[in-house]
């Protein structure tokens, strides 16, 4: 009797979450339903997103995730990520979206829904004073890093196997932090980062007498809001939302806060392309 | 649950799964050899009467089995790094884990040597033996036959702890992992994948520490 009573049991639970899951209106609807919007930003990627000095999330996503929120005259609720959490944020319904630099390749729209680009990055080199880098071609004599998992990571080493470089002058590193502190405590030479955090750190005395080097060849950056890619409803309205961000001027008030320029014609003319 | 498993990208990548979980396998298996040399020397040392050799065991069994494997993992690649010591990453993962498989193994291995009574010891001298025989030939063997399970445990420990090297960018198996879901955003097929190859690997060498133990201390474990 143990024993059916057992069966029967997980038969109930499992039917139980199943009702459960059946229930699942759009994610558009479940948002101004429960009237907050848990938006997920890398909080370890200034000056896109990072902690002020009192310890709050603040930057480009982090507006970013603001303003949706108020369009949807919902909460805004950012969650901090790393590179890695991006995705399963996603699968297990922590975030309902990820304004987080994700770079729209077609491998991984396969896997999540992506916007139209709402920023394009270059990639760079950043290297420690007197390591002498002109071309990206100087990086097969110096030791190499760039955070783990990271699009510009695939660029370098894509690059070198191309130039039959080997692995053997790369590290990896955590994190966009940890990249920089083994740049700074000389356990690699240079390494592969964004233009943007690039002018960020070089700004800090740590960093201020390091070199900005030349850009990784033929490649932007270009990057999508991700969410669901089930969610085809939610994405149209967030495709809506990055035109609405140029059109009302929101880019070019986070672009000046964030990076102290006007935002550059080139840009915003990528973005209204879509390329 | 709405999501759809595509387990062909998992099979595509299969090459760099065994490439991480071999660099796994290698730096597990190493550390524990070399911790076991150096935990049967700490054993001895805890329980020795020289104050010196006693108190340097007692620090190092202390810090080792008291704080995170994380921590120590981070500190022997920046902590160091901090005072212009560069480690590899696959070598910072490797010290560290010996030194963490040193530290608990040499208390089990104290209570091995502590189950032994200590009238075989005299009668081995008796019997005309040198303190180093006594060790090789009387005891170690006992010792070893005795901890076996623990021992093993700690092997475990140490195939599933290295995936902490992915803290400071080591290419084992989580590393691994980490940087073929990012290309295709497939988080839960690689992570399961990487599951099931680490069960694998564990497996494998609690099989072959059998062998090895049957073999060496003779008698069943």
């Amino acid at each position: 009797m143990r024993i059916i009573k057992k069966i029967s049991m997980t038969i109930a639970a499992v039917a139980a979450v199943g009702l459960m899951t059946n229930a699942s209106a759009d994610k558009l609807d479940d948002i101004i339903k429960k009237n907050e919007l848990n938006c997920g930003v890398v909080l370890d990627f200034p000056p896109m997103g990072y902690f002020d000095k009192d310890n709050k999330p603040a930057g480009f996503d982090v507006d970013y995730c603001n303003d949706l929120a108020k369009a949807l005259g919902v909460k805004s609720n950012v969650l901090n990520l790393t590179w890695a959490d991006r995705i399963p944020s996603l699968v297990s319904g922590k975030t309902d979206v990820v304004i987080g630099s994700t770079s729209d390749t077609l491998e991984r729209a396969k896997s999540a829904g992506f916007t139209y680009p709402y920023f394009v990055f270059k990639f760079q080199v950043f290297s420690k004073p007197g390591t002498n880098i002109k071309t990206f071609d100087d990086l097969k004599n110096v030791k190499v890093g760039a955070p783990i998992g990271t699009t510009y990571e695939t660029e370098y080493l894509s690059y070198a196997k191309a130039k039959g470089w080997g692995k053997g002058n790369y590290t990896s590193f955590k994190s966009e932090n940890d990249a920089y502190l083994g740049l700074y405590q000389g356990k690699v030479d240079a390494i592969i980062t964004t233009n943007t955090n690039l002018a960020t750190k070089k700004q800090s005395k740590e960093f201020k007498d390091y070199v900005a080097g030349p850009f990784v060849p033929n490649y932007d950056d270009v990057v999508g809001i991700i969410t669901k890619r089930s969610e085809v409803a939610f994405i149209n309205y967030l495709n809506l939302f990055l035109v609405h961000q140029i059109r009302d001027g929101k880019l070019e008030a986070a672009y000046q806060k964030h990076f102290g320029t006007s935002a550059p014609e080139s840009l915003i003319q990528s973005l209204r392309d879509n390329k | 649950m709405d999501y759809e498993f595509h387990w062909n990208v998992v099979l595509n990548a299969w090459p760099q799964l065994l490439d991480g979980a071999f660099v796994t396998l290698h730096v597990s298996v190493l550390s524990m050899l070399v911790g076991i040399v150096i935990a049967i020397f700490l054993a001895l040392g805890k329980m020795s009467e020289y104050k010196a050799f006693s108190y340097f065991s007692n620090t190092w069994i202390e810090i080792a089995r008291n704080t995170p494997a994380l921590f120590q993992i981070y500190m022997a690649y920046f902590g160091l790094g901090a005072f212009g010591i560069h480690l590899s990453p696959y070598f910072a993962v490797f010290s560290a884990l010996v030194f963490i498989n040193a530290g608990y193994l040499a208390e089990t291995f104290r209570g091995g040597f502590m189950s032994i009574p200590k009238t075989q010891y005299s009668a081995s001298k008796s019997l005309g033996m040198n303190q180093f025989q006594v060790y090789r030939y009387v005891i170690l063997p006992q010792m070893f036959r005795r901890i076996h399970h623990p021992m093993t445990n700690q092997f475990v420990w140490s195939i599933l702890m290295s995936s902490l090297g992915i803290l400071v960018g080591m290419n084992e198996l989580s590393g691994e992992t980490q940087r073929l879901q990012s290309l295709s955003f497939r988080t839960l097929e690689f992570f399961i994948a990487a599951a099931v190859i680490y069960y694998l690997i564990t497996k494998f060498v609690l099989f072959v520490a059998n062998l090895v133990s049957k073999k060496l201390f003779k008698g069943d474990i």
